[in-house]
């Protein structure tokens, strides 16, 4: 590590990433993930259900008890394990790049910085826009597996980010930082209705 | 000339493009059609000949006429007043495409065989974005091809006339791939890939010929009977010389046919490289679109003295990423890739402080790759008497000690080079890859770690740049989050432009 220091910066005094602290994923998200879940789960539980009431003679009683069981054991799995991945994750946007880390078995955390992101999304999902929340996607020039998605943010907040990283990119059209608050009214008139 | 290189009027493709649209369209009808040709050729006694050949008379006939509407409908040039480079085609939907001229990176010229034939060369012009619009003109001459491509290139010419000139008078470094690399090359790498291909090839012949009625020339008794004759070593290692033959000679012609009077011409500012025996390809590589190079080179070659250069390119489209933006360099000398990385990188790639990974990543190699296919295969054995234990002593035996050896390469072979400048990740078991990133280039960077690996303090890390990524895993993880530290502080205080 010693051939770092040669130039004037010292390494060790650089601001460390993971020293930041990052904020959790705004609390109603996860109703919008227990929705997807529950979703799954009846989808898969129509199906077992829709072979086993036309096709009588597919499972034999014995499967069927033991399907019952793992679907009895799989489902609160899944919210748990989903509840646990949810408590993971976590972001941050510093001065000069977002932070992202989720995975509950392998912890990943994403860095992008400002300067390299070519452009800014907000999306907003059927249920999540029931709640107000909405997820902000930066895109890179590094592929798809460098894009990097921040769901579960209030839609006021993503709005600012959003425009934030988009002056960031392109510093010359602050013409956005003027139309962004009435953006912002517009979309929570539009939660209104 | 004067008048020739003036492409601000609408101009029409060179004439004998008509004959590349003509065979171009005539293989796309064959291409669309070939079932109900083959029928017609299975059936050709019992058809009436004359609507046969009636029928095949007419459509060429009307394939040649589109062809020359096509041609005729199709011009080029380049508007001065909104700077654009716009085509405008199609006969009875007219399409105009306008592509400006600073959004264009790269212009190919390129030729396939049947331009070959005729002598022209085909255009493709790449542009930044994802926009998907492809623009290229089927049919030009070189000269015109190679004036133009100047002028889209270097939009700003017109401005700065002299400075382009110098550039061109520049252009004296010249670099020549002897076909006696080649044959080095074809000898000494891409083992794998031809055996795919041989191997793809024979299960389709063979899936054919099983397909055919009464098919006595090849049936399995045949080729038992056959084999019988030697003993089974004898016939084993028959069969492994003529697949390790087969392969040889299948890279070889590969190698060859593709890379055919390899052509390096380095001017100031980029890189032209111009290859191929039945099709030649014409690329410009510049300097700046270039994200990450690799270097590979493994036993035999770095006898014989060659490398074998990668370049990836930032691509404008991510799922387009394999074919164009990748361009190897088979076969140059050290002296020679080093020039090539002088030009690429203004400066020759130093290796920096070394991390190695941890002694887990062996464990967990040998633990997954060695240990867990024999426990299987000891599973397998213990449930069905597919072979006696004397085999399955032999198979494993072998399997140990060549897998053993792989592992133990890639383990040693797994290294991490970081200088101010350069970030250099060596792996690879036989052929040694060395891929090479400027940190200022990176797009993101990940680093990820499981569960268990904290008490350890392992880690990896994944930079992702446009030319592809680099990763570096099992590593010490606190040592990790400083250079991530570091390269976020390189990213995001550098001015320099990534591309």
């Amino acid at each position: 590590m010693t051939k770092f220091t040669n130039e004037a910066i010292e390494i060790n005094e650089l601001p460390k990433f993971e020293e930041v602290q990052l904020k959790p994923l705004q609390s109603k998200y996860f109703r919008v993930i227990a929705v997807n879940i529950c979703i799954l789960n009846l989808i898969i539980i129509a199906i077992f259900g829709g072979i086993s009431y036309f096709k009588e003679d597919v499972f034999s009683n014995q499967i069927r008890i033991i399907i019952g069981f793992l679907v009895a054991f799989i489902i609160p799995l899944s919210f748990l394990l989903a509840r646990l991945s949810f408590n993971k994750k976590s972001y941050t946007f510093r001065t000069h790049d977002a932070i992202y880390r989720d995975g509950l078995i392998s912890e990943t955390t994403t860095i992008i910085p400002f300067n390299r992101v070519q452009h800014v999304a907000l999306h907003q999902g059927f249920i999540a826009r029931k709640l107000g929340l909405a997820s902000i996607e930066l895109f890179t020039a590094g592929g798809s597996s460098s894009d990097l998605e921040i769901p579960g943010l209030l839609l006021a907040d993503a709005q600012i980010i959003k425009n934030l990283v988009s002056q960031k990119i392109n510093p010359s059209t602050e013409i956005t930082e003027t139309s962004s608050p009435e953006n912002i009214i517009l979309a929570e008139n539009e939660n209104k209705d | 000339m004067k008048t020739k290189t003036n492409f601000s009027q609408p101009q029409k493709q060179s004439l004998l493009g008509v004959v590349v649209m003509f065979a171009n369209t005539l293989q796309k009808s064959v291409r669309a059609f070939w079932p109900v040709l083959l029928i017609w050729l299975v059936k050709f006694e019992s058809l009436n000949k004359v609507m046969v050949f009636g029928g095949i008379a007419v459509v060429i006939v009307v394939i040649a006429i589109v062809s020359y509407l096509q041609y005729h409908f199709f011009t080029f040039h380049i508007d001065e007043e909104t700077n654009e480079f716009i085509i405008q085609k199609g006969v009875l939907n007219r399409t105009k495409i306008a592509i400006q001229l600073h959004k264009i990176q790269q212009v190919n010229i390129n030729q396939s065989l049947i331009q070959r034939l005729v002598d022209v060369h085909k255009l493709e012009i790449d542009t930044a974005g994802s926009d998907k619009k492809e623009a290229s003109i089927n049919a030009i001459s070189h000269e015109l091809a190679t004036i133009l491509k100047e002028r889209l290139i270097n939009h700003s010419a017109i401005e700065k006339p002299i400075s382009q000139e110098k550039a061109t008078k520049e252009l004296t470094s010249l670099l020549k791939i002897s076909l006696i690399s080649l044959i080095k090359i074809g000898f000494t790498s891409n083992y794998i890939k031809s055996f795919a291909l041989l191997f793809v090839f024979f299960t389709t012949i063979m899936e054919n010929l099983r397909q055919l009625p009464d098919n006595d020339v090849i049936s399995k008794d045949n080729i038992v009977n056959y084999f019988d004759k030697f003993s089974l070593y004898f016939s084993i290692g028959l069969g492994i010389g003529i697949v390790i033959a087969l392969v040889l000679i299948v890279n070889l012609v590969r190698t060859i046919i593709k890379y055919f009077d390899f052509t390096i011409q380095i001017s100031k500012q980029s890189v032209l490289l111009s290859y191929g025996l039945l099709a030649t390809k014409n690329t410009l590589l510049n300097p700046n679109k270039v994200q990450k190079i690799t270097i590979t080179q493994n036993f035999f070659q770095r006898k014989l003295n060659i490398i074998t250069i990668g370049v990836h390119q930032a691509s404008s489209d991510a799922e387009k990423v394999k074919e164009k933006d990748q361009i190897e360099v088979p076969g140059c000398t050290q002296l020679e890739s080093d020039g090539i990385l002088k030009l690429l990188f203004d400066k020759l790639p130093q290796k920096g402080a070394l991390f190695l990974p941890n002694w887990r990543k062996l464990a967990m190699n040998l633990f997954f790759l060695l240990v867990l296919p024999i426990v299987i295969s000891l599973l397998v054995k213990l449930n069905i008497d597919f072979f006696t234990w004397n085999e399955w002593f032999i198979y494993s035996t072998i399997f140990t000690f060549f897998s053993g050896i792989l592992i133990w390469f890639s383990y040693k072979n797994y290294k991490l080079f970081v200088s101010n400048d350069f970030i250099i990740k060596q792996n690879g078991a036989w052929d040694i890859d060395n891929a090479i990133v400027e940190p200022f280039k990176i797009q993101a960077i990940a680093t990820q770690q499981f569960f268990w690996q904290k008490t350890t303090n392992i880690g990896s890390v994944t930079l992702s740049t446009a030319g592809g990524t680099i990763s570096f895993s099992t590593a010490n993880y606190s040592e990790i989050k400083k250079l991530v530290n570091y390269w976020l502080y390189q990213v995001e205080t550098s001015d320099k432009n990534w591309m």
